[in-house]
């Protein structure tokens, strides 16, 4: 086995999307693909938003989740894959870490910001809120592992979400990822 | 909101079928093939201090989509899957442990009905 990638949730499972944003009915197919033939074993970390804001919620921008409740439901997920990705660490496995890129949650490089975002949920056309950042839950995570002498491991995230997706170059920044360019 | 796709079926899936070897039964490309998300219950080979933060998480994500109407099965399932659902307030879905593509298509057919 070369390696172990924990992948956000909904790689496997598009149910826990935000509504409007589940690509395919249940498994997102291209990038387990890449990972599954080069031999890679999949473990699906919890989605963060699923459980603490539902599945009726909006799409939000990192504000206005960033509170301290969340960040405390953040670690408290964080520590659980934490001791997951130690086990694989300890043991001398490679591991990766796949968010999603744009989110507020699991975005590696990219996260969604906007400071003045509240009250009545209203969006002017072509607004953007994507900004460069991680988001709370990969924050917490590496946070998580810091405290447990675990380095933090390589990471990218999907960019299914983004508008410039080029679906190539994301399978070939995973074979980038995984090391089997 | 028109363009989402999601399939409204959730399996509650061992570990090891999702990361199948030596010919064992591949769950992953049947549940792709039939369409049905996956939640990953932890493998075998995590202690029990690990795996079972990891339960408890799986059971609140599990919550959530019984509380809205998802169907909810389990494959093959996992030692303290049905006492972590239970804590949440979850009756024990209905469960298989196929052997073979086949079953497991046959028992998702019959989940959805």
């Amino acid at each position: 086995m070369p390696g172990v990638a924990f992948v956000a949730h909904c790689l496997l499972n598009q149910n826990s999307k935000t509504h409007g944003g589940a690509r395919c009915p249940g498994i997102y197919s291209p990038l387990v693909e890449e990972l599954r033939t080069a031999g890679w074993r999949l473990e699906q970390m919890p989605c963060p938003e699923l459980a603490f804001t539902g599945l009726h919620r909006f799409w939000a921008v990192k504000e206005q989740l960033d509170t301290a409740a969340y960040r405390r439901h953040c670690r408290r997920i964080a520590s659980a894959v934490a001791a997951a990705i130690e086990v694989h660490v300890r043991r001398g496995d490679d591991v990766i870490l796949v968010g999603i890129e744009g989110s507020p949650s699991m975005g590696v490089h990219i996260t969604s910001s906007d400071p003045d975002r509240g009250g009545r949920p209203e969006w002017p056309d072509g607004s953007s809120e994507l900004s460069p950042g991680s988001g709370i839950f990969m924050e917490e995570i590496v946070a998580e592992l810091t405290e447990r002498g675990v380095e933090a491991p390589r990471a990218m995230g999907i960019s299914h979400q983004l508008p410039d997706h080029d679906p190539d170059a994301e399978r070939s920044a995973l074979r980038d990822l995984m090391g089997t360019v | 909101m028109d363009t989402d796709a999601r399939c409204f079926r959730v399996a509650l899936v061992a570990g090891e079928l999702l990361n199948p070897v030596d010919g064992e039964l591949d769950a992953l490309s049947v549940l792709e093939q039939e369409e049905w998300g996956a939640i990953q219950l932890p493998a075998a080979d995590y202690p029990d201090e690990v795996a079972g933060p990891l339960l408890e998480q799986v059971a609140e994500q599990a919550e959530e989509f019984v509380r809205n109407g998802y169907t909810l099965t389990v494959i093959r399932g996992r030692a303290g899957l049905d006492e972590a659902l239970a804590r949440v307030g979850i009756a024990a879905p209905p469960a298989c442990a196929p052997e073979t593509a086949d079953e497991l298509r046959a028992f998702l057919s019959e989940a959805c009905r």
